[in-house]
């Protein structure tokens, strides 16, 4: 199971590095003996098989090793951003029943207050796993079936409440397992972890380093849009495989000066996920490294999907890379408006079915059968897919998954707000997420009021780059809010 | 530049570009930027692009620390530093 990848390659690599971060590097045998104190005090704290422990942290050996420690219980972990409100991390604690939250000392009377009922633990000083890590020896090997809970992502629902994707031990080494196939890697590889834990492409960087005893190397979430930072961290870190949204990489070629050194040798693979990657960007890329360009595709539900893998044919066609083919022993179609399956040329909905389809929403009904992925689809000659657009107003705001009711919901939550409609404008690295406001009659909030409201609810990547305040909000023929006249207001 | 210009202009670029104006007068030296996301990874390069044109301040990203942004009295205090390595 997945707690397993750490333990063999413990036995295997023990010296080899595991996890390179800014408060340390753990070793194979360092990260199995860390999880397993992890795994005492939790024990202690009354988890057990099934429960759910919320870890609320920045990036860090410990919190890799706190949800190793998890899983040896057989219980699941629910990662939670470090930028993510106290609020909205009691609202995901309360959604999923957690057992246990764990976080930074500094933040545990805030959550508490927050939290009647669970128990709120450090992550880190004084009397976290560390500590133990002698005291009893022994190992915490609960038995897990591939079909268990291994760990809940939260995503941005359209009403206002995050929903919670659950995902097993079969779907993430179904997904890991495929990842190992596709680039090969040994344990001398060092794999870049981007993204937030919270966000599903560092699945890959963490289970596809620990299959195969490779190190990976955590980019500290402060840094993660420094591009001059990210080019260094690539280098000085002397980086394998890359894995992040195409912003980051466009964020550094544009502004960190990577096209002007030369590629280092050891770079084998870039990634890239989560939002559309611009062909321009996509060509100075290719033309400064030698390395495999893949673009991977996939929503939390299903994680990765659909893959491909950038050839020099793509690079003339002038057009976004295609989201390509079958990914992780999954099965994908397109579904036409009528329910038929679309030919070439056609467009329809993207449906996903196979081992790396969720469990289903916390909460909510299993998943059953098929997944219905929301994204609109071009099917071409070759049995590979284009990626057209969304059916719904989820956006993505660099490769960060919004939507637009969740940030509308908490805007007018509050109660000097009548009526709030968010739309995004620009592309990638340039997209911004914009809030128009209508006050209540007679009411004046401030914008500044505003934006400290929805920071207690939502996390930062949520919050708009831009609010104005409308005396009443543009309406089509039909009545519903014209979102294209609210774009239209910021264009320069 | 004398501090209180510098504050001024940063405050007035901030109130223009991310408050809608500040119609209200919130905006303090002191309100949290980060925190409340007004100085998130896009506003921030714009701020900066503005620190650059306008008071002839090029802040190299290496050198950005999240503290120096917290607010804008922290934000005046890195241009003064700034102004004065220079000279």
């Amino acid at each position: 199971m997945l707690h397993h990848l750490v333990r063999d390659s413990a036995v295997k690599h023990p010296d080899r590095p595991a996890v390179v971060a800014a408060d340390g590097t753990l070793d194979y045998a360092g990260l199995d003996r860390r999880a397993d104190a992890f795994a005492r005090r939790l024990r202690d704290l009354g988890v057990g098989h099934g429960d759910r422990v919320v870890v609320w942290s920045g990036k860090s050996a410990d919190v890799v090793a706190a949800m190793q420690g998890v899983l040896r219980l057989g219980a699941a972990y629910v990662p939670a951003d470090d930028s993510a409100p106290a609020e909205r991390v009691a609202l995901v604690a309360r959604d999923c029943a957690a057992s246990v939250v764990l976080t930074a000392t500094d933040r545990l009377p805030e959550l508490s207050a927050l939290l009647p009922g669970v128990r709120c633990a450090g992550l880190t000083g004084a009397g976290a796993g560390g500590g133990g890590e002698t005291a009893e020896p022994g190992r915490f090997e609960a038995v897990v079936e591939p079909d268990d809970l291994a760990y809940i992502l939260y995503t941005s629902g359209s009403t206002g409440t995050p929903k919670g994707v659950c995902i097993s031990h079969r779907n993430a080494l179904a997904f890991s397992g495929w990842v190992v196939d596709l680039l090969a890697p040994g344990p001398e590889d060092r794999f870049a972890n981007h993204a937030p834990l919270t966000f599903d492409l560092s699945v890959l960087d963490l289970y596809a380093a620990f299959t195969v005893g490779a190190a990976v190397h955590l980019v500290p979430s402060e840094l993660a849009y420094a591009p001059e930072q990210l080019v260094a961290f690539l280098y000085e870190r002397r980086i394998t495989v890359w894995y992040s949204v195409p912003s980051a990489l466009t964020l550094m070629m544009r502004s960190g000066g990577l096209l002007d050194r030369a590629a280092p040798d050891g770079l084998r693979a870039v990634l890239f996920a989560g939002e559309p990657f611009p062909i321009s960007q996509v060509r100075r890329l290719a033309a400064w490294t030698p390395a495999r360009l893949l673009n991977l595709y996939g929503p939390t539900e299903t994680n990765v999907c659909t893959y491909h893998e950038v050839t020099p044919a793509d690079l003339e066609r002038g057009r976004p890379v295609p989201i390509g083919r079958a990914a992780s022993g999954d099965r994908v179609w397109a579904r036409a408006a009528d329910g038929s399956v679309c030919g070439p040329g056609e467009e329809g909905e993207l449906l996903v079915d196979g081992p790396t389809v969720m469990l289903g929403y916390w909460g909510a009904a299993p998943q059953r059968g098929a997944y219905a992925t929301g994204d609109v689809v071009r099917l071409r000659a070759d049995g590979s897919f284009d990626y057209v657009g969304r059916r719904d107003h989820m956006v993505k705001v660099r490769g960060h998954r919004v939507e637009l009711g969740d940030v509308e919901a908490a805007l007018t939550s509050h109660p000097d707000v009548a009526e709030a409609a968010v739309v995004v404008t620009g592309h990638g690295v340039d997209a911004r997420l914009a809030a128009f406001v209508v006050p209540g009659p007679g009411r004046r909030p401030g914008p500044l009021t505003l934006r400290g409201h929805c920071a207690k609810r939502l996390p930062r990547y949520m919050l708009a780059d831009v609010l104005r305040l409308l005396p009443e909000l543009p309406r089509t023929r039909n009545g519903k809010v014209d979102r294209a006249a609210l774009a239209a207001r910021l264009e320069p | 530049m004398a501090q209180d210009e510098i504050t001024e202009r940063i405050s007035a670029f901030i109130r223009d570009r991310f408050l809608d104006g500040d119609p209200q007068g919130e905006l303090e030296e002191t309100t949290p930027l980060l925190e409340l996301g007004v100085l998130n990874s896009l506003n921030t390069v714009l701020l900066l692009a503005h620190i650059r044109e306008e008071l002839g301040v090029a802040v190299p990203s290496l050198r950005i620390n999240p503290s120096d942004l917290k607010n804008v009295r922290s934000i005046t205090a890195m241009v003064r530093e700034l102004q004065h390595s220079a000279v």
